[in-house]
């Protein structure tokens, strides 16, 4: 659904590039998370795919569209969801989705079953301009959605939406992905991708360090053990035990077995741990 | 393709209709229009009007009749109170065996001359026989204030459908809406006349309102309607620059209404400079706008004239749009 080689786009058109190098491919029907701090470069890769920043090098397909001359019909194919909510305040949540359902060619989808995808039932005839700002944000992630995209670009949609409505947002991602949607999700937040992603890929200063599945990066760079605290003789023993060593094992089994067990916590690595493992640094 | 600028259009006529500047703007026009049929005498108030007393001399006001048209009062103070009445109305009244004209002093010296001169005319038998003079016209078939201030309203509106544009691409900029229009299906182009079709329609329809208001209802509209879509297009690139340029309506307006300087340089030539100085203003396509507006609402202009002034104006256009085009599009990116 996307291939990009060789990437690389100056904002001062000179050899300080933002984006160095980029190389990736994402099959049809994967949710793939572009994971990197501030300023390191996902926007503009996003930008660069969408059309919306001119491809200076490299060959960037998508969607089946060579963005080097990008064809309107494209957009037919692409749905996009804004980090900053940028929808029309003087228009109502339903005048919002009925400007943009005809600004597409094929079916688009009606704007009230939107409305109650993303929780905004009832505000239909609503000015956006009244909306809360988590509003605003899931009627940009709804309009997103207006031209049944095949391929749908998410810039961080959960950002300051509360937990209910985040994990109602995370469902949604997950329906469409299952029924064929492929997903470009676009975050810092390690979570989110952690819960969705079926790769990510880690950037940093314009340059992809990494590209694998959550799962595998566990494995990789993990810690294979467990924290066990027991009572033993009327006292909190806390202990930390290999997963792997077969002594160890032994020793585990066997202090389930004869003691009261308080508490027992796998050392799974989080991708964030292994972000900063990998790259050396922080996400913000 | 058209149904999508059909669609950008009618958003923004509706977004319009939900904003209090741009209605303002709107009616605007509307009000000076009445306005200037308020200062002005009627289109087809152009002759004398003179007030005489009622029985006092029949055979005067038979006379004074083929001159002038004649209102007849019982008594002087009926005279006084009408010639106090906004329009330019004098009096003949008798003292003794002489009579005196009675003004408001806001009449133009040419009514008053020609009361005295009628008055005098009776006094010494000349009829209209007795005239030997060749009838020569100066052109001025309307009233030339009011058609001064009604083709000034008319560029004035054409600018002020460049700052429905700004207004717009304001209303996008805050609403950070552009990006998502550039992810639709919606060509630059096409996003361009979409936004475009405000500034051009709105001073097409407020022109034709404004004829009505004002009286100028028998001129060629083909000709005055060309007038105003190709002065629109200078103001429609300025909408565009000042929207993209500017963050606030305010600074916007303050922005579009420098172009009232060249307007108003335009005019000032026009009308009040000597034809060797004209050529200094050939520059300022409102300059070639006022021309072609003054011929048309003085139902003299001829199509080839017309297209001439329209094509300089087109062509002082393009210049400008060869130089904004590309800030234009970038702005919009």
């Amino acid at each position: 659904m996307i291939k990009v080689e060789g990437l690389y786009h100056s904002y001062s058109n000179d050899e300080n590039y933002a984006v160095k190098n980029a190389n990736f491919e994402i099959p049809k029907g994967e949710i793939f998370g572009f994971l990197g701090p501030s300023g390191a470069g996902k926007s503009t890769t996003q930008g660069i795919l969408t059309g919306l920043l001119q491809l200076q090098k490299g060959n960037v397909n998508v969607a089946g569209y060579d963005v080097k001359n990008i064809s309107q019909k494209m957009f037919n194919k692409i749905g996009m969801s804004f980090e900053q909510s940028n929808v029309y305040s003087k228009l109502t949540a339903k005048e919002n989705l009925d400007f943009y359902r005809k600004l597409f060619d094929g079916q688009t989808r009606e704007p009230a079953d939107l409305l109650k995808l993303v929780g905004l039932d009832g505000k239909e005839n609503v000015r956006a301009g009244e909306f809360s700002k988590g509003m605003k944000h899931r009627l940009t992630f709804a309009r997103s959605m207006i031209n049944n995209p095949e391929l749908w670009f998410l810039d961080e949609p959960t950002t300051g939406l509360d937990p209910a409505i985040a994990s109602e947002i995370k469902d949604i991602i997950r329906k469409e992905n299952n029924n064929g949607v492929t997903v470009f999700l676009t975050t810092h937040n390690m979570f989110i991708a952690d819960e969705l992603c079926n790769r990510v890929a880690f950037i940093v200063d314009g340059e992809i360090k990494l590209i694998d599945s959550p799962k595998n990066l566990k494995l990789q760079y993990g810690e294979q053990l467990v924290d066990v605290e027991f009572r033993k003789n009327g006292t909190v023993v806390k202990e930390t035990f290999s997963t792997i060593k077969e002594e160890e094992k032994q020793r585990l089994q066997k202090v389930i077995l004869d003691y009261e067990i308080q508490s027992m916590h796998t050392k799974e690595a989080t991708l964030e741990e292994i972000f900063i493992k990998v790259t050396g640094r922080g996400l913000v | 393709m058209l149904k999508k600028i059909w669609a950008i259009f009618l958003r923004d006529l509706k977004v319009g209709s939900r904003d209090s500047l741009t209605l303002i703007i709107i009616i605007m026009p509307i009000l000076l229009g009445i306005g200037v049929n308020l200062l002005t005498p009627s289109i087809n108030d152009t002759t004398v009007n003179l007030a005489l007393l009622e029985g006092e001399n029949p055979a005067q006001a038979e006379y004074f009749a083929d001159f002038a048209k004649v209102e007849l009062f019982p008594n002087e103070e009926a005279i006084e109170t009408r010639v106090k009445k906004r329009d330019h109305i004098v009096g003949i009244l008798p003292d003794g065996d002489r009579y005196y004209i009675m003004s408001q002093g806001n009449e133009p010296e040419s009514v008053i001359e020609m009361a005295k001169l009628v008055n005098m005319y009776y006094a010494e038998g000349i009829n209209l026989e007795d005239a030997t003079a060749k009838l020569f016209e100066f052109g001025e078939t309307v009233p030339p204030l009011k058609k001064m201030l009604t083709n000034t309203l008319i560029i004035m509106i054409s600018i002020l459908g460049g700052m429905l544009i700004t207004f717009n691409i304001i209303e996008e900029k805050t609403d950070h809406t552009i990006s998502a229009m550039n992810v639709t299906t919606v060509s630059k182009n096409a996003y361009l006349l979409g936004k475009s079709l405000v500034g051009m329609l709105y001073p097409v329809f407020s022109t034709i309102v404004i004829l009505l208001i004002t009286g100028f209802r028998d001129v060629n509209l083909g000709q005055l309607i060309l007038m105003v879509i190709v002065s629109s297009f200078l103001s429609l690139l300025i909408g565009f620059i000042q929207g993209i340029n500017n963050d606030d309506v305010m600074s916007a307006a303050a922005s579009v209404k420098m172009l009232f300087l060249p307007v108003g340089a335009a005019i000032a030539a026009i009308e009040l400079l000597n034809q060797k100085w004209q050529i200094l203003f050939y520059w300022i396509p409102f300059y070639w706008t006022y021309k072609g507006n003054d011929a048309v609402l003085l139902n003299s202009a001829t199509w080839p004239q017309i297209l001439l002034y329209s094509g300089i104006v087109l062509a002082l256009g393009l210049i400008v749009y060869l130089y904004l085009s590309p800030k234009i599009r970038k702005g919009l990116a």
